[in-house]
């Protein structure tokens, strides 16, 4: 096939663009913000779950919500814990005294659900600290 | 010193980490289609379920025994690879990839307690990632894989092996067998046993011009890492792959040609993918189809046809388009395809071929081009997203019966959490 002369002639003005004016002071200055490094602190151990059914809890989760669970931190007091109970996963709300830590149901409201000490033969109850809500305003 | 960490059963391990309900239960991962067993927990192999064993002949243990069964998932073990990894190269900026749930670490010159050390590995990356993982150091690649193995036996260990005192080498050597030793061949066994070589121990023990007469450089090499020296170089460079194939067995068995070709086509992407991610050219290229040599009663064929570029190809369009047409030639009608694949052969780095006089090079420049928007887009979009028409829905039909959500991978499958 012939090369088309137009085409040929078109990719040498491109390859020759020609700069001209005063240059940008900006022009190494790529900065953009990074959602994930404000959201992702350990990428090795952070993963995303999404909430499921909620009604009637006081945890700021609603149905649909991401949160971001970081496996490798150590709960604190008050924080929000994804946990593995009854064959599911659980968020609830972790308190830490002085004999351990305990967990708290994220929704008072309901009887049914008893705060479940944590002790070292059920330690694998934590499955990961939730460390962001992303919700969808 | 080196280490060495080996995931523990990687594939069912990385099912378990999102299912908390199978600790301690048995667990089985197959292969490509649901053909045979290739990865299992523990406790599955206490059943008795060995690795390779077809899934249709294990099927009542799994049963009986309430073994979990998952088909492979390969994006959420790939995934689980590199967050592995991750953790290794906080303790040590070389790691050399071995194979998606082995890594070797170089720690030449990093001053450490070598058994916390191990230790400290193991747990920071099942806290990380939820995986066991068994880690061995010691002074070479061969022994610390030697270590790794330790770990697993030994549960005492915590994860972490550090063995280096002459006399501990020894015991352990004394008591490891020498087929199970990286880098002995299976092949070198029958030969290694007529020598009265049973362990690694005996192994070291040979003459050095022995070991040199029979079983060459590499069995050398083996022969001196187990005594101590080491002398298999540490890697952290990817080499590029000297053969790629790209083949999977079918749910169905296909009889139209133009199913075939879809299938192929889907195979030969794949693979021209593979070869222009390492920058390599195709020289030689094989497509090959048979069918269900289980079912006795069917008619039987299988076929190939060999493809050349003489002057090296990456391209998407002449590579598809040839392993199309060499289906075409090798399809016979009346047969019912159950495998098929794409074997490149013969291939060679970009820099070292030297471009042809004669090559049409307005329309190849062309071609490059529409090559390099394919790779773009399909890496911003996912694989599949532009494609030729003849791959049809760009899916092979494979049997994925026990998958588990790609729950890593996909916005979708993350797993689900209720709020109590």
């Amino acid at each position: 096939m012939e090369p088309n002369p137009i085409e040929n002639a078109f990719e040498g003005d491109m390859l020759g663009n020609v700069k001209a004016g005063f240059p940008s002071p900006a022009e190494d200055i790529r900065e953009k913000l990074d959602l994930v490094k404000l959201l992702v602190r350990h990428s090795a151990s952070t993963f995303f779950f999404q909430v499921d059914g909620v009604s009637m809890v006081d945890a700021d989760m609603d149905e649909g919500d991401i949160l971001i669970v970081d496996r490798a931190l150590e709960p604190w007091n008050g924080c929000k814990a994804v946990c593995f109970i009854d064959g599911e996963y659980t968020v609830k709300k972790v308190e830490i005294h002085s004999g351990g830590a305990i967990l708290m149901p994220c929704n008072g409201h309901n009887p049914k659900y008893k705060p479940i000490p944590v002790g070292p033969e059920n330690n694998f109850l934590i499955w990961g600290i939730v460390t962001w809500i992303i919700k969808k305003a | 010193m080196f280490a060495l960490a080996d995931c523990n059963n990687f594939f069912a391990s990385c099912e378990r980490v999102f299912r908390p309900d199978l600790q301690g239960k048995p667990v089985i991962v197959l292969s490509n289609n649901d053909g045979c067993a290739v990865a299992r927990s523990n406790e599955a192999k206490a059943l008795g379920i060995k690795m390779g064993d077809p899934f249709f002949k294990i099927k009542t243990l799994v049963e009986n025994n309430g073994v979990a069964v998952f088909s492979g998932n390969f994006p959420l073990y790939g995934d689980m690879s590199h967050r592995v990894q991750e953790v290794l190269r906080r303790f040590s900026p070389s790691v050399e990839q071995y194979s998606i749930d082995e890594a070797f670490m170089d720690l030449r010159g990093i001053k450490a307690d070598f058994d916390v050390l191990a230790k400290r590995i193991s747990a920071e990356c099942y806290k990380c990632t939820g995986i066991p993982v068994s880690v061995g150091i010691a002074p070479t690649k061969t022994l610390a894989k030697v270590a790794s193995k330790l770990c697993k036996q030994y549960p005492k260990l915590r994860g972490g092996c550090y063995m280096w005192r002459p006399q501990d080498v020894e015991k352990v050597l004394r008591r490891f067998p020498v087929a199970d030793v990286w880098g002995i061949g299976r092949r070198s066994v029958p030969k290694l046993d007529a020598m009265g070589v049973r362990t690694a121990w005996d192994f070291t023990q040979l003459h050095e011009n022995v070991v040199r007469k029979q079983f060459a450089l590499p069995g050398f090499r083996t022969w001196q890492e187990l005594r101590g020296i080491p002398c298999i170089e540490f890697e952290d460079y990817v080499e590029a792959k000297q053969t790629i194939c790209l083949s999977r067995s079918f749910a169905h068995e296909i009889t139209s040609v133009n199913e075939l070709c879809s299938q192929v086509a889907n195979f030969a992407l794949s693979a021209v993918q593979k070869l222009r991610a390492q920058h390599s050219l195709c020289l030689e290229m094989a497509v090959f189809a048979f069918t269900n040599r289980f079912k006795d009663s069917a008619p039987q064929t299988h076929g190939s046809s060999l493809v050349t570029f003489p002057d090296g190809t990456s391209d998407h369009k002449a590579f598809v388009s040839a392993a199309v047409a060499a289906t075409r030639e090798l399809f016979r009608p009346g047969y019912g395809y159950k495998k098929a694949g794409v074997v490149v052969l013969k291939l060679a780095q970009e820099e070292e071929l030297t471009g042809y006089l004669f090559a049409d090079s307005a329309a190849a420049r062309r071609s490059s081009r529409l090559s390099a928007a394919m790779d773009s887009v399909n890496s911003a979009f996912g694989p599949g997203t532009l494609r030729f028409g003849i791959q049809g829905d760009g899916k092979v039909f494979a049997a994925r019966d026990h998958q588990s959500p790609h729950y890593t991978t996909l916005w979708s499958d993350i797993p689900k959490v209720t709020v109590k």
